[in-house]
């Protein structure tokens, strides 16, 4: 196993863009400077690779996430400390059996976190999404994004807990987990959890697992949209706004150009 | 010309009759005002005539010229020329408003619209509606007023340009200026040949497109199809003179009781 350690030494006044990819038994640690601002891409996940970040006081960093293939398991665990800011953006067109455990430690007061996942599960795959988040100080502010498009034979669960601990007054966490389901062989689930153990605090959830409306569906077609089109074209919808997370441009296109090809 | 031949039409929604033997024929020259009482099968026939999954045809035919419209999918009725502009449009997020536009024109043509092409076509349209361009970049009908969902689907009828056009209260939700570019439109569209069969409860909306023909549906019924001379009156007198004329009783809007009735916990609240 293999650790290496990145230290991200740019000014507050701009992002440092940083591109790394995680191979396989790794386990990368990235430790930010303080009042750094920095952007760094993963490409791509491996076999059991496991990416720490500690991001310290003031700090800022955006975490952009491309996976594409097999990575079988994974974790991802970040410590935010005092008025730290950390967000991420996860955009998985990986293929078979993944299992993705995500720990965000809001340890100092007016940390925050934004987590957005967005995942296209199809044919056998099997993908186990596990996003936590502990509300360790005061005043921190989280919210989890989770967005995904179920299709085939394929499972997909959103699973985690947001969770508010004692002396933890003043914080605000939100979950939001929806599954687009596309066929009756497939598996999609949506399990979000709240712990909360303080006041003074603001914590809501919502899940939806569900078919496209058919009330969306009437109306492109009324537009002579045949319902495949009219599917694509939701689906695209649904899994797009993830591409907002990548600066760079040619990222965004190969996210289109997988969004297409997968659907 | 198309022509638009509605016959014995009886359709049904969750097992309820709501048209009972419609009978209709609309020439694409014509500009017809559909009126009558709330509840009484109007917006039903419009959504029975582009193919609303809810709704039931249990009896009767449509025919576009020759094409049996009952026997097309939804989206082969919009490429066959006929469009529905929706009273309530449905919000889609993420489905980016020129994006679904493009996908629709496309789907009229033979050859894919260029990018160029497109962006002409929706700049001509979107002005012509006076509507921020910007309403074209953003999620369909998502965030809208209700003047801009209206707009919006009248930007759809100017894009598709279809053969036949159903507006279904296309006038609620927009103000004065609205009303008059939206009237303006609709009459460049007549003459250039597009057919309409408009919903209205107001006369505004008619005095500026002045249609050609008004029909009045009362209990699932045509039971007027005269000339444009009813919309004055019945914005004047109503539909009172249809009992006392053409002794047809007129039956009341049903609303269903909710299920839910006030219990222990609402009394206490008011005891409170």
């Amino acid at each position: 196993m293999k650790k290496e350690i990145i230290l991200c030494e740019s000014e507050m006044t701009k992002y440092e863009t940083r591109s790394i990819l995680l191979k396989e038994n790794e386990q990368v640690q990235i430790t930010t400077n303080s009042n750094s601002a920095n952007y760094i891409f993963v490409s791509d996940f491996s076999n059991s690779s496991v990416l720490n970040i500690c991001l310290k006081e003031n700090s800022k960093m955006q975490l952009s996430f491309l996976a594409k293939h097999n990575f079988d398991k994974a974790e991802i665990n970040v410590d935010l400390e005092k008025g730290a800011s950390f967000t991420a953006y996860f955009a998985d067109f990986s293929k078979d059996k993944e299992k993705l455990k995500v720990t965000i430690n809001l340890k100092g007061e007016g940390s925050t976190a934004y987590w957005h996942l967005a995942s296209l599960s199809a044919n056998n795959d099997n993908k186990d999404f596990n996003v936590n988040i502990n509300h360790i100080a005061f005043q921190t502010t989280a919210l989890s994004d989770n967005y995904g498009v179920c299709k085939d034979q394929s499972k997909l669960v959103f699973s985690g807990c947001s969770a508010i601990q004692k002396g933890s007054h003043g914080s605000h966490t939100r979950q939001n987990s929806k599954i687009m389901v596309f066929d009756n062989s497939c598996d999609a689930i949506a399990r979000p959890l709240l712990k909360i153990d303080e006041k003074d605090i603001e914590a809501s959830h919502g899940a939806v697992v569900g078919r496209i409306p058919e009330d969306h569906l009437f109306y492109l077609t009324s537009r002579g949209l045949d319902e495949s089109e009219a599917k694509r074209l939701i689906t695209y919808g649904y899994l797009k706004p993830i591409t907002r997370g990548f600066f760079d441009e040619s990222v965004r296109e190969e996210i289109i150009s997988l969004i297409e090809r997968r659907m | 010309m198309a022509k638009l031949i509605i016959k014995d039409l009886h359709a049904e929604v969750d097992g309820k009759e709501i048209l009972k033997g419609i009978d209709l024929t609309i020439d694409q020259k014509e500009t017809v005002a559909f009126l009558g009482p709330n509840g009484h099968g109007k917006s039903t026939l419009l959504n029975v005539i582009i193919g609303h999954p809810r709704y039931r045809v249990t009896k009767g035919s449509i025919f576009l010229d020759d094409l049996n419209v009952l026997k097309m999918s939804v989206d082969q009725r919009s490429k066959a020329g006929l469009f529905l502009g929706m009273q309530n449009p449905v919000e889609i997020p993420g489905v980016i408003n020129s994006d679904f536009l493009r996908a629709s024109v496309n789907a009229h043509n033979k050859k894919p619209i260029s990018t160029y092409n497109f962006y002409k076509v929706l700049d001509t349209s979107t002005k012509e509606l006076r509507m921020p361009f910007d309403l074209a970049t953003r999620s369909l009908n998502e965030g809208f007023s209700g003047g801009e969902k209206k707009r919006n689907e009248i930007l759809q009828l100017l894009m598709l340009e279809p053969k036949i056009a159903l507006l279904d209260e296309i006038d609620s939700g927009l103000d004065v200026d609205a009303m008059q570019t939206v009237s303006d439109v609709i009459r460049k569209e007549q003459e250039k040949g597009m057919g309409f069969l408009i919903i209205s409860h107001y006369a505004r909306l008619f005095e500026l497109v002045q249609p050609t023909r008004a029909i009045v549906m009362i209990n699932g019924k045509i039971v007027i199809d005269g000339d444009p001379s009813y919309i004055k009156r019945i914005d004047q007198t109503g539909y009172e003179f249809i009992k006392t004329e053409l002794g047809i009783e007129i039956d009341k809007d049903e609303i269903d009781m909710n299920k839910v009735s006030l219990g222990e916990c609402g009394i206490k609240e008011i005891i409170r």
